[in-house]
């Protein structure tokens, strides 16, 4: 391919190299994919169905959620699994600057929405999750921790969070369309422990959502690298 | 393309999504249609905002005529809607005294008036008399009170209870 350029003389420019080709894909991965992907989660983690007629609730997170997830940045910083100085820096120009703050905004963002996605919504069983979430980050924050350690512990704590949300409590939570007279007699049980622990509704695919809200946020650690330059 | 470029576009599209994000959290469409319909309305409130702050906003002169003529003809709620739409942001105050007027005549009654309705035109009464000053005088032959000042008087009037609402000549008194 030949081109005209400024100083009137004529070179050929070669197609892009595997190497050009892989800094392409890199550069799409980390200053488009990534943030975007960051996002989508933060978007993700507020949806909940209604199990009345199924409507679309956007939940903005508990107070609770950003102090879980402060913690967590501080975690991420400490286990080298994101090095600040490799991802803000006076050496980068300042687009790179931007987007890389950016990405680290919406990291922040997805772990903020993760949280409010893993805690249930009010009554005792929030209490219990926070404290959990809070005790896990308590001790990891004064932990040895790496990058693969971390991981594990976050993956760990969840799942956890995730099976007790979405699968245990949602199947103690009593069928919303039943009246209270007819969910006493029916599923005395059930209507006990929505009673008792002031569970909300969510229709199933609150659950399928969130699930797969989880993975992308894992697929979004897995993919981010602890420096813009390795 | 260089890195530089695709950081450029990255800088865009998150922005573009954030904005996005922000508009779906703050409006919280209950479903896909809802969606659409509040994204027209949060456009369209955009637009006014943007024609506010540049000093082009201007009322739906149209809409303005087709709500006069409602208010002629003593169909008041029809000219409220239509007012609101010609002014969605209350910032004519011609209009806004119009709607004020409208709630007047529809709670004005011979033996008593409706509170609730009087109540509501205090508000955009208000409104005219800030926006126009206190030099406007209406030309509109129809309307026996002239400026806002006085729509204003009459509707706080109306609102408070005094010796003369028991006074059976009171009765005789016209509507404005």
């Amino acid at each position: 391919m030949e081109r005209l350029i400024e100083n009137k003389k004529l070179v050929a420019i070669s197609p892009p190299g595997p190497l050009q080709a892989e800094e392409h894909r890199r550069a799409v991965l980390l200053h488009i994919g990534l943030p975007i992907l960051l996002l989508f989660v933060g978007t993700l983690g507020g949806i909940r169905f209604s199990a009345i007629d199924g409507s679309i609730m956007f939940l903005a997170p508990p107070l609770i959620c950003l102090v879980f997830a402060a913690a967590l940045m501080i975690l991420i910083l400490r286990s080298g699994l994101v090095r600040l100085d490799g991802w803000i820096s006076e050496k980068f120009s300042l687009t790179q600057n931007i987007i890389d703050g950016i990405t680290l905004a919406a990291l922040f963002f997805a772990s903020v929405q993760v949280f409010n996605s893993l805690l249930p919504e009010q009554g005792v069983p929030f209490w219990i999750v926070s404290f959990c979430f809070f005790w896990t980050l308590w001790t990891n924050l004064f932990a040895d921790l790496d990058t693969k350690k971390l991981l594990r512990s976050l993956a760990s704590v969840f799942c956890l969070a995730f099976v007790v949300k979405y699968l245990l409590l949602a199947n103690l939570t009593k069928p919303a369309n039943e009246g209270w007279i007819s969910s006493v007699i029916n599923n005395p049980g059930q209507t006990a422990f929505t009673w008792l622990l002031d569970l909300p509704q969510f229709s199933a695919g609150t659950g399928y959502l969130q699930f797969f809200t989880l993975a992308l946020f894992v697929i979004a650690l897995y993919f981010l690298p602890p420096s813009i330059e390795e | 393309m260089k890195s530089k470029h695709f950081q450029i576009i990255g800088i865009f599209l998150s922005s573009l999504f954030g904005v996005f994000i922000i508009f779906l959290y703050a409006t919280a469409p209950r479903s896909l249609e809802d969606l659409s319909l509040k994204a027209s309305a949060t456009v369209t409130k955009a637009i006014n905002t943007g024609q506010v702050v540049t000093g082009t906003y201007q009322v739906d002169e149209k809409k303005f005529q087709q709500g006069l003529n409602y208010f002629r003809a003593n169909d008041f709620s029809s000219a409220r809607v239509l007012f609101d739409e010609a002014d969605p942001e209350k910032r004519d105050g011609k209009t806004q005294f119009y709607i004020a007027y409208s709630f007047y005549r529809q709670g004005w009654g011979r033996f008593s008036s409706d509170d609730e309705l009087f109540k509501r035109g205090l508000e955009p009464a208000k409104r005219a008399q800030t926006l126009l000053g206190g030099e406007f005088t209406s030309d509109d032959t129809d309307l026996k009170l002239k400026t806002p000042a006085a729509l204003l008087n009459e509707l706080e009037e109306g609102l408070r209870v005094t010796s003369d609402d028991f006074n059976p000549l009171g009765a005789l008194d016209e509507r404005k």
